[in-house]
């Protein structure tokens, strides 16, 4: 039975950083994975909308989950900050009759009534959960060759728990996020833990108020990440990755830290495992060069 | 419009803090203001002087939402509720920065956060990639005016 999503882009990879968009739908072709595109609006974004009018947060939202519900089909999506909106704003309609009814009366003139008949996932959760490392890894036929790997899950992704993965609690009410890390030690890389992994990249703070010192933010990760001698960065959201790698460069000519972290979003590293053209992976986006862990990883160490 | 804090955040949740600070240590915020500004002082003042004392406060923005607070309160409180709520009020008190204003405005325009010119489009048929569906901007339109966003804030 042929798996299907509707993919949710949100705003910024298909401008910003179409590669992530294009790695995403080849990977999820080498896996027989169907997508359905479907006239998404902005999320709209848990950094701005929800925190300036709730309500107008929550009827865009919900009108993301309508179109989605009137295709039949989950939501699927590669941005952390889209995830955390669409999971959030589906719970929200779902166990509050209150908003829901007053969010369905202002979509009905639209044509759209919120039902609750669908999930939202994140690209990570369809991989790891629904396809599972078995189906992956039968299609892996390029190892990515020991690359020490820091994972950036960022925080949208899990938090809260209780919100994005209620069915994962630990008995103290907690989740800690492995997909990632599971993923590419499946796809011969070597993820590595660190000091300070969940912390936030900051990239919030640059975009609402102050990139300067959003990238101070950043510039703690990747200290920490360079103590673990960590070679490269995977992510699951266009914000961190800005962070990471436009950040970084940005950082560099304040600071001169030398750190050459290049940052990958995490469908071009399945990608490359894949065996993908490089040409299909966006990878020539980058600001922090990635050469060094290419050759590495076409090496074969 | 939101006349209130408390109508988007239960303020008897607030009694349950006693201040162990843990949700301002692990706050990106605090660090970068160097612990002069948090989470944990800002739950006290609107315990102790009420929301006004912190409605017009610029660093309210500095909020990244990372929810690191919320999951690490020991008491569960949903300290990134509390912030929303206080971000949506002053939001409509005007205290509201440009950056935020200029990006909720274009949403309400477009529909996106960022503009497609015609280099996104070429870029995207380099890559291969289907062209990008056209928005219903009427219907985000009537939506926004249903809710109220302009009417609340002013995004000018």
């Amino acid at each position: 039975m042929p798996m299907k999503y509707a993919l949710f882009l949100g705003c910024v990879i298909p401008v910003k950083y179409p590669g992530f968009e294009k790695a995403t739908r080849e990977v999820l072709k080498a896996l027989d994975v169907e997508l359905v595109d479907l006239p998404f609006s902005c999320c709209p974004a848990p950094t701005q909308m929800k925190l300036v009018h709730f309500d107008s947060w929550l009827a865009l939202a919900a009108r993301n989950l309508c179109l989605a519900e009137e295709a039949g089909v989950n939501l699927l999506s590669i941005c952390n900050g889209c995830v955390n909106t669409l999971k959030e704003a589906n719970l929200a309609l779902k166990n509050d009759p209150q908003r829901r009814n007053r969010v369905n009366e202002v979509l009905k003139e639209f044509g759209h009534t919120y039902q609750g008949s669908i999930k939202v996932k994140h690209l990570l959760d369809v991989l790891y959960q629904d396809l599972g490392l078995e189906r992956l890894g039968e299609r892996v036929v390029h190892s990515l060759s020991h690359v020490r790997i820091g994972c950036h899950y960022g925080c949208h992704l899990y938090r809260p728990p209780r919100l994005m993965y209620p069915e994962n609690l630990s008995e103290a009410a907690s989740y800690v996020p492995k997909s990632m890390d599971h993923i590419l030690s499946l796809l011969g890389a070597e993820p590595v833990e660190y000091s300070r992994k969940f912390l936030c990249c900051g990239s919030a703070l640059g975009t609402n108020i102050d990139q300067e010192a959003a990238n101070e933010i950043t510039r703690e990760k990747l200290s920490h990440m360079r103590k673990h001698h960590i070679q490269a960065i995977a992510v699951g959201c266009p914000s961190c990755f800005s962070q990471f790698d436009r950040g970084q460069m940005m950082l560099e000519r304040k600071y001169h830290d030398g750190f050459n972290l290049p940052t990958f979003h995490i469908s071009q590293l399945i990608g490359l495992a894949f065996g993908l053209d490089r040409n299909l992976l966006g990878l020539n986006d980058h600001r922090i060069s990635l050469e060094p862990i290419l050759k590495q990883i076409a090496s074969g160490a | 419009m939101i006349k209130s804090i408390w109508e988007l955040f239960n303020q008897e949740d607030l009694f349950e803090c006693y201040q162990c600070a843990r949700c301002t240590g692990s706050c990106p915020a605090a660090m970068v203001l160097d612990h002069s500004y948090g989470p944990r002082e800002t739950l006290l003042r609107c315990l102790n002087l009420g929301q006004e004392a912190v409605v017009n406060d610029e660093r309210i923005w500095y909020c990244t939402t990372c929810q690191v607070c919320e999951d690490r309160c020991p008491q569960e409180i949903h300290i990134s509720d509390l912030l929303t709520a206080i971000c949506n009020l002053a939001a409509q008190r005007g205290n509201l920065p440009e950056k935020i204003k200029f990006g909720v405005d274009l949403v309400a325009k477009t529909g996106r956060t960022l503009v497609i010119s015609d280099k996104v489009h070429r870029d995207r048929q380099k890559l291969g990639l289907p062209p990008l569906s056209p928005l219903a901007v009427d219907e985000i339109e009537g939506i926004l005016k249903k809710t109220g966003l302009n009417e609340d804030l002013d995004l000018s």
